[in-house]
């Protein structure tokens, strides 16, 4: 089973293709064979366009007998989550509002993979408009953690995950606004992460909240990770707030020397499963034999960052989602004798129960008489744990915290508390409002159940991020791992 | 508060918010190109119509459009500018929210000068300054249209780059709001900003008006007419709107702060359903945009394209080049129009009141008259002709000028020759030689004539009378020594040869 | 209800229409949640906010007119149309 192809790594792919043992097509033949036995099993996948895959994988191999490869991904199969835009595809959010939406047009991450060469491989499910953080918000399907079918595969990029432990695919792309790339990574033992903002460009990323959404990669290795990211983190002219080639830094750097490493005092504390801290124990032990300097920082307003998450991004997401109202693409309600009417209809058809909630709070937080309470004042919160991360981030390379306080949950488990779901993102709300890079790595198991560990940078620190988290996996057995269905 | 009874006994107060589309090619965030005419929704792609995953990419010329008018009405360019979301439910509002500027605008502070109409015609009237807040620079929607029992929805007109330029209280007639229009409208279209044309909705008002006792301090409530598409309009809107809000409070009733539209064709206002929760519009800054930084060097650049002020001008025509008012105001009508007077007088700087009034009397009528032979019967929709429509190059005017000073042509002759120029271009030397119209400066033929009518007896009573003292008596000899040589002689020579001749 | 959280009201602004169970149960929800909120209406915060991003005037467009996606696509993903134009209901007339 060690050399199913199903098995391997991106860059393990892409030395056999290059070398010539092996052929797109002959693995993308093998990935279909696995999902058609695997992912109803799962439900990573909502949709898998065969036939148009297979075809991507001929002219793939057809251009390497040409001698025309076109880059790093050529032949390499990367599955997209169901809110970046890939032209010919749907783009339903997981929303039963854009179920029937194809995209006329490419997001740029979409461009660069086609200029890779990479095999643009299905739609990954998600929780609708990626609020959520267990996939179960998703209007079209259920998604199911690999490791463990009773149980939620983390969200709101579960797809992703799911695919990637499942044995899906070697690579994915996810998108993270409080944590949905790295939450259900820990929660599936795969690595994710979450780009400085502004690293990688936006177009073509279905927004949720304008100021804290990055697409990030997704693989079962921090090397594969790297080797998606660099084909994703480009200039892009069509997103303003994407860095142009001036403000970038360059992306692979040597390995570290000994790392500062720090801890924020109390987060071991209250709420964090004591297999989870364990976990965490084990990996300071590591990175201390490495010589490697563990200090503790204080972070007094991390108590700040998920009310103030909450407040900015349901803020955004309530504007951002007023577009979708039936008049000119996505569902639209047959129940209507006037515009009003037929906008408030489609958007009470179309929208889940979570996204509702949190358009209702978005509304509430900017309405008249209120936005003072709370907008504004988040803005501030903001700030002012922007300021104190970046503060710490003088004094130590990455900081290290647990990337969510328990192992999955099971299916239904926390379904009609939406607080206690929200607090499944503490740890990884504060990169998002900080605008800072974060990558989790797995680090251990509870009985089946993945554990990760999670690491937050400066900005445009990626490079150092990855490399810790190389170090870490080249120890230790989590890499690469699959469930085994 | 005693009720004042007559009209004059209220001041109005008048502010208006002014909408201009500025003179672009692509629209304000989106790359997509617009204009006037096309087919519904030929002018859309996937931004403008805010299909998921797009955003918003701020056009460079419309932000240094923005900046130039800042810089023609003397406004703060503030260092940094940022978008806002104005967000609201409309079928024309295609992202349900309107990127505008609600704290950073572009432009802050600023002054119109305005010209109101004189006594008559000739007479140059009273200026007055106008206030503005502020300028910014925003997105505009969608257009909306009825049919059978439905509505449609044509997006070309969504994302054209919309300046709103914002008034103080400054106002106080329907005249000064026309005649602030008027000057708008001109400052505008000099610059470059933006081409005002009202028939293709490219300049909108809404219009607020109070009214209170003369004397008060305290403004009195507003009401905002939305949504106005002609100067007249406006006008109409503030005559129509300060009577009713007069009348009210003359019969004891609260004005009511209420948004109102304008029936053009019945002459009245009347008041706007007020949609439900319109007023809570839940600004926040727009997350896409970043603030921009405005460098002081572009500033500066634009600063070099600021055209000079239409007032400042003709206070110049008036006062150094002693042109009268209404030669004056004609010429700096036109930005152009004041550059080619200019040339003409750089040409020849002897006379500038006679270059314009060739320029406002004969070179305009002519133009004025191309202009509708072009355009044929009915409606008007090829632009009226401009002096560059013309083959006549300022320098020949000024030529034409110079020629009659030197009393080679008569005045009468120039009118002939100033035709045949604005026809063929020609040099205005080569039109009189071809027409033998130069005049005669032979002495000693001229000299032969005259003493051959003075000889005559019946001139015989001018001459005693001039000899008498009576100055103007010789000019009764002129005409008929003209006469005899078919208008061509010299009349400056005339007059000399004349004198000599009678001592 | 200590924050004065009108659901109504809330869900008029949004457009959205709820169901009088959806209504209760929203408003518990987002009262509950609205509740832990509190340590940010407590919090000591800086008074002034420096812009989150900022951009030079090197990030601006051209203004080049770029393709579009003309009528016929944008009618063909609208729900309905007529004429290279989308139709909706009615929109009530502001002057009757």
């Amino acid at each position: 089973m060690s050399n199913a192809l199903h098995q391997l790594s991106a860059v393990e792919l892409s030395q056999r293709l290059q070398a010539g043992t092996l052929t797109s097509r002959a693995l993308v033949d093998a990935l279909i064979a696995r999902y058609e036995a695997v992912n109803p099993k799962v439900g990573a996948f909502t949709a898998l366009d065969i036939a148009d895959v297979r075809a991507q994988a001929d002219a793939s191999d057809e251009r390497r007998r040409q001698g025309k490869s076109r880059g790093p991904l050529e032949g390499i199969p990367v599955a997209i989550k169901d809110n970046i835009a890939v032209k010919g595809q749907p783009l339903t959010c997981s929303s039963k509002m854009l179920a029937k939406l194809v995209s006329p047009y490419d997001a740029h991450v979409t461009e660069q993979l086609r200029s890779a060469g990479a095999i643009l491989y299905g739609r990954l499910n998600m929780d609708e408009f990626a609020m959520g953080s267990s996939t179960e918000n998703s209007a079209l399907q259920k998604t199911f953690n690999p490791w463990d079918l009773s149980r939620i595969p983390g969200g709101s990029s579960g797809g992703s995950a799911a695919a990637l432990a499942a044995g899906l695919v070697p690579l994915a792309l996810g998108s993270d606004t409080g944590g949905s790339i790295r939450q259900p990574a820990s929660h599936c033992g795969v690595v994710g992460l979450k780009p400085t903002y502004g690293l990688v460009s936006r177009f073509g990323l279905v927004a949720f909240a304008s100021s804290l959404d990055q697409i990030g990669p997704m693989a079962r290795s921090v090397e594969d990770c790297e080797l998606l990211l660099q084909v994703l983190a480009t200039p892009d002219a069509r997103d303003m707030t994407c860095f142009d080639a001036s403000h970038r830094q360059p992306l692979p750097v040597a390995a570290p020397a000994a790392l500062r490493i720090g801890v924020p005092r109390g987060f071991l504390g209250k709420g964090v499963a004591p297999e989870v801290v364990q976990a965490l124990e084990s990996v300071l032990d590591f990175y201390r034999r490495q010589g490697c300097a563990i200090v503790e920082v204080d972070l007094p307003s991390a108590d700040l960052a998920v009310p103030t998450y909450y407040v900015v991004a349901t803020a955004e997401a309530s504007s951002n989602l007023g577009r979708y109202d039936g008049v000119r693409y996505g569902h639209r309600s047959t129940q209507a004798s006037n515009p009003i009417e037929m906008m408030t209809n489609s958007r009470s058809e179309g929208f889940g129960p979570e996204v509702k909630r949190r358009i209702l709070l978005g509304t509430f937080v900017l309405s008249a008489g209120y936005a003072d309470a709370y907008y504004v004042r988040a803005l501030r919160a903001r700030a002012k744990i922007r300021a104190e991360y970046l503060g710490a981030l003088a004094k130590v390379d990455v900081l290290l915290t647990p990337t969510v306080p328990t192992p999955a949950f099971k299916v239904g488990e926390k379904a009609s508390d939406p607080l206690q779901l929200y607090l499944e993102d503490i740890f990884t709300i504060p990169a998002n409002l900080a605008g800072l890079p974060a990558l989790s790595v797995p680090c251990g198991r509870s009985g089946q159940l993945p554990i990760g560990f999670h690491l937050v940078g400066a900005p445009q620190s990626e490079a150092k991020l990855l490399a810790a988290g190389k170090l870490f996996e080249a120890a230790h057995g989590f890499a690469h791992q699959q469930a085994a269905l | 508060m005693s009720q004042s009874t007559a009209s004059s006994d209220w001041e109005i107060v008048i502010g208006l918010e002014v909408h201009v589309q500025l003179h672009t090619r692509a629209k304000v965030f989106a790359s997509c190109g617009w204009g006037f005419g096309q087919e519904p929704n030929e002018q859309v792609d996937a931004v403008v119509l805010g299909l998921p995953g797009t955003l918003p990419v701020v056009n460079r010329e419309a932000v240094e459009r923005s900046i130039l008018f800042g810089l023609v009405v003397g406004a703060e360019i503030p260092e940094r500018c940022a978008w806002d979301r104005k967000n609201y439910f409309y079928p024309d509002n295609p992202k349900n929210y309107q990127l505008t500027q609600k704290d950073f605008p572009v432009v802050v502070g600023g002054k119109v000068e305005i010209e109101l109409p004189g006594a008559s015609r000739n007479v140059m009237g009273e200026h007055k300054w106008i206030r503005l807040h502020h300028a910014h620079l925003e997105e505009d929607v969608g257009k909306l249209s009825h049919a059978g029992g439905g509505s449609l929805v044509d997006y070309n007109r969504a994302g054209v780059p919309l300046l709103e330029i914002v008034t103080e209280p400054d106002l106080r007639s329907a005249a000064e709001a026309e005649a602030f229009l008027r000057s708008l409208v001109a400052m505008l279209t000099q610059a470059g900003v933006a081409d005002c044309d009202m028939e293709k909705g490219q300049l909108r008002c809404d219009c607020n008006v109070s009214v209170r006792p003369r004397g008060a301090t305290k403004l009195g409530t507003r009401t905002e007419t939305k949504n106005l598409n002609s100067i007249s309009g406006v006008r109409d809107t503030v005559i129509y709107e300060s009577a009713r809000q007069i009348r009210e409070l003359q019969a004891g009733r609260a004005i009511v702060q209420e948004t109102r539209g304008w029936n053009a064709e019945q002459g009245r206002g009347y008041v706007l359903r007020d949609k439900e929760d319109a007023h809570d519009y839940r600004y926040f800054p727009d997350p896409d945009i970043p603030t921009l930084l405005i460098s002081r060097d572009t500033v500066q650049r634009l600063q070099q394209q600021v055209p000079e002020n239409l007032y400042d001008r003709q206070r110049r025509y008036m006062e150094k080049l002693a042109l009268p008012y209404t030669a004056a105001s004609v010429l700096v009508a036109q930005r152009r129009l004041a550059e080619w007077f200019e040339e003409a007088v750089a040409a020849y700087p002897a006379n500038p009141q006679g270059i314009a009034n060739l320029i406002a009397n004969d070179l305009l009528r002519d133009l004025a008259a191309g202009s509708a032979e072009s355009s044929g019967e009915g409606v008007s929709t090829t632009p009226a002709k401009t002096v560059d429509d013309c083959p006549l190059k300022p320098a020949q005017l000024a030529a034409l000028v110079k020629l009659t000073d030197e009393g080679l042509i008569s005045k009468q002759q120039a009118k002939e020759v100033f035709a045949e120029m604005f026809k063929t271009g020609q040099d205005p030397m080569v039109i009189v030689e071809q027409k033998g119209l130069k005049q005669n400066s032979d002495t000693g033929e001229l000299e032969k004539i005259v003493r051959e009518v003075v000889a005559d007896p019946a001139v015989a009573k001018s001459i005693a009378e001039y000899r008498a003292g009576n100055e103007k008596a010789i000019n009764a000899l002129k005409g008929p020594i003209m006469k005899r040589t078919q208008g061509k002689a010299n009349p400056s020579l005339i007059d000399q040869l004349l004198r000599k001749i009678l001592g | 209800m200590a924050e004065g959280f009108d659901i109504e009201h809330l869900a008029k602004l949004a457009r959205l229409q709820l169901t009088p169970e959806e209504k209760v149960l929203y408003a518990q929800q987002l009262n509950s949640v609205l509740g832990h909120f509190r340590a940010l209406a407590e919090a000591d915060l800086p008074a002034q906010v420096d812009d989150a991003l900022v951009v030079s005037e090197a990030a601006l467009r051209a203004d080049n007119p770029g393709p579009t996606l003309g009528a016929e696509a944008v009618t063909r993903v609208a729900p309905a149309s007529r004429d290279g134009q989308i139709s909706v209901p009615r929109v009530v007339d502001d002057e009757a």
